[in-house]
């Protein structure tokens, strides 16, 4: 599609404008100059839209090629951002879930299941974007080998192929893991310590707790000169301290997060298809806060919504210092609809997060529910602001026929003048199809 | 417009090429070197001479594709707001793509006009 001929087109409606007004010109008694005027700041003020190339403009510009690659840029780049948050926060919520307690810890495995198993592939971009390539390859037989040890927690031969992985991807790595496999510690949380340790190095920036969680233990390993790294001798007891070490002090780091993580968790929870009242569910877990932060010293009681405030700042500004801004999203806006993302990704305040999530969110329900946008208010709005915008997309034209057969749409139009990507174009005869 | 003489849409005032031109008249009018009803003038004009114009000199065929996403029948005039729509040029064989684009599109046939 060339808008070659747009310019043509517009100097010759200029043009003939300009002739016609000349005698309404004369009969008010206005000056040509004038109209000269009319005619300079009409040509300049549509070389300033940069429509189209017109004639009257000294030096060719580039043809309407860059309006399409400049579309295609803003399409892709929601991707990185929605594989990432994809990922994180179920993997944080796995591991919240599994800290408590030993035995909910395999049901949230078990039911977490299903949703977390498209991860290997929504990881696969992730190191490619990410890590430097000795890490690529052992990403995933970690996830399927910590999967299989959860899926099975009684089978015997499903943990032996367990360790056997994760001993041949680790090595002494994930010696940890396989004795508390073996010795039928509560596996879920080890495993996930595998994960982190031997594949997935990135999933560190997501938690400033956990990056820190681990370099401590990896200090506290490397500080003991009695235990080298090789770690055959090793008896099942001090593993199991090692373990108990690991998830004491993590709980500790935990705890500072815990409601953010159950926030996260309930979210995830909510996105999963989960009735949208149970949004409302965890706000018991939110008591608990309020509680603690009075115990704290805050002689006023905080309402939920402050709450809410001061935990989404405190995630979304570690979420910028470790990401550099704005890629990490939260669960429920990151595996949304892209364009909604999209939307929402533009706007990430901090504290603007939380009302931002409601807004959204009604929306997809009343877009879910009802499936009609007509009465729909936002729409309206969309429209007026495309009124608004002068380089909005939009087809001005003279329809001959409209048909429709069901949810099908044809329709011929004719005269037409359409702005697109910042470009004009023209025609005499469009046909559109399109489905409702 | 004087009566008798057949009247054109106003519609595509909200082209580019029409907002340019009522921008530049506010401008004029703004400065007061022509008044508001010579300005209407000028853009019944400007609403004959991009109809015409339109009609006789532009030649290209278009099609285009997408999922309709708002329909609207008022007064003769049809809206639609298509989502993802990818328009085609004919012989051009040059494709753009938007993520929606509006449609605003008056009677070919106005009843007014026919007699």
């Amino acid at each position: 599609m060339s808008n070659q001929t747009v310019g043509a087109v517009y100097a010759q409606i200029i043009a003939d404008v300009i002739d016609s007004s000349r005698v309404d010109f004369e009969e008010m008694g206005v000056e040509e100059s004038v109209l000269e005027d009319l005619k300079k700041g009409w040509q300049r003020k549509l070389t300033q839209l940069n429509v189209a190339q017109f004639p009257w403009d000294p030096k060719p510009e580039p043809a309407p090629q860059p309006a399409t690659t400049q579309a295609a840029p803003q399409q892709p780049a929601p991707t990185p951002s929605y594989t990432q948050a994809q990922v994180n926060p179920a993997q944080d919520a796995q591991q919240h879930l599994s800290f408590p307690g030993g035995a909910p810890a395999q049901q949230n495995n078990n039911s977490n299941g299903p949703q977390i198993k498209p991860e290997p592939g929504f990881a696969m971009n992730e190191p490619v974007i990410k890590q430097e390539p000795g890490a690529v390859n052992n990403g995933f037989p970690g996830q399927h080998a910590g999967f299989s040890g959860a899926v099975a927690p009684g089978g015997v031969t499903a943990r032996e192929r367990a360790a056997q992985q994760l001993q041949s991807k680790y090595g002494q790595q994930a010696i940890a893991s396989i004795n508390a496999l073996q010795n039928g510690v509560p596996q879920a949380s080890p495993l996930n310590q595998a994960q982190h340790q031997g594949g997935q190095p990135q999933l560190y920036s997501q938690t400033p707790a956990q990056a820190q969680a681990h370099a401590q233990v990896q200090a506290q390993q490397a500080q003991r000169p009695g235990q080298p790294q090789q770690q055959p001798q090793l008896t099942p007891q001090q593993q199991q301290q090692y373990a108990q070490q690991r998830q004491q002090y993590q709980q500790q780091m935990m705890a500072q997060q815990q409601q953010q993580r159950a926030q996260q968790a309930a979210r995830a929870n909510g996105q999963n298809g989960a009735n949208p009242s149970q949004m409302d569910g965890p706000s018991e877990g939110y008591e608990g806060v309020l509680m603690r932060r009075d115990a704290d010293g805050n002689p006023v009681e905080m309402g939920r919504l402050e709450i809410d405030g001061l935990l989404h700042e405190q995630i979304a500004s570690r979420a910028k210092q470790m990401e550099g801004g704005g890629l990490m999203l939260p669960l429920k806006e990151a595996t949304k609809h892209r364009t909604v993302a999209n939307k929402s990704s533009r706007a990430a305040g901090p504290s603007q997060v939380d009302g931002l999530d409601d807004d959204i969110k009604e929306e997809e329900v009343d877009e879910d529910a009802i499936n009609s946008d007509l009465d729909d208010p936002d729409d309206d709005q969309e429209d007026d602001e495309e009124d608004d915008d002068s380089m909005g997309h939009i087809m001005l034209c003279m329809y001959d026929k409209v048909q429709r057969v069901k949810n099908k749409w044809k329709c011929t139009l004719k005269d037409g003048v359409l702005t697109v990507n910042g470009k004009d174009y023209v025609f005499h005869k469009a046909t559109g199809e399109y489905e409702w | 417009m004087a009566s008798g003489a057949p009247t054109f849409y106003e519609l595509y005032r909200r082209s580019s090429i029409g907002l340019a031109l009522t921008d530049t008249l506010d401008e004029l009018i703004g400065a007061q070197h022509i008044d508001p009803q010579l300005a209407m003038k000028i853009l019944s004009n400007f609403d004959r001479a991009i109809t015409e114009t339109l009609n006789d000199k532009v030649k290209a065929r278009l099609t285009f594709k997408g999922s309709l996403d708002t329909y609207r029948f008022c007064d003769e005039v049809w809206t639609f707001l298509i989502k993802n729509v990818t328009f085609k040029m004919e012989n051009g064989g040059q494709t753009v793509t938007a993520d929606k684009v509006k449609i605003v599109s008056c009677n070919a046939k106005r009843p007014g006009d026919a007699p």
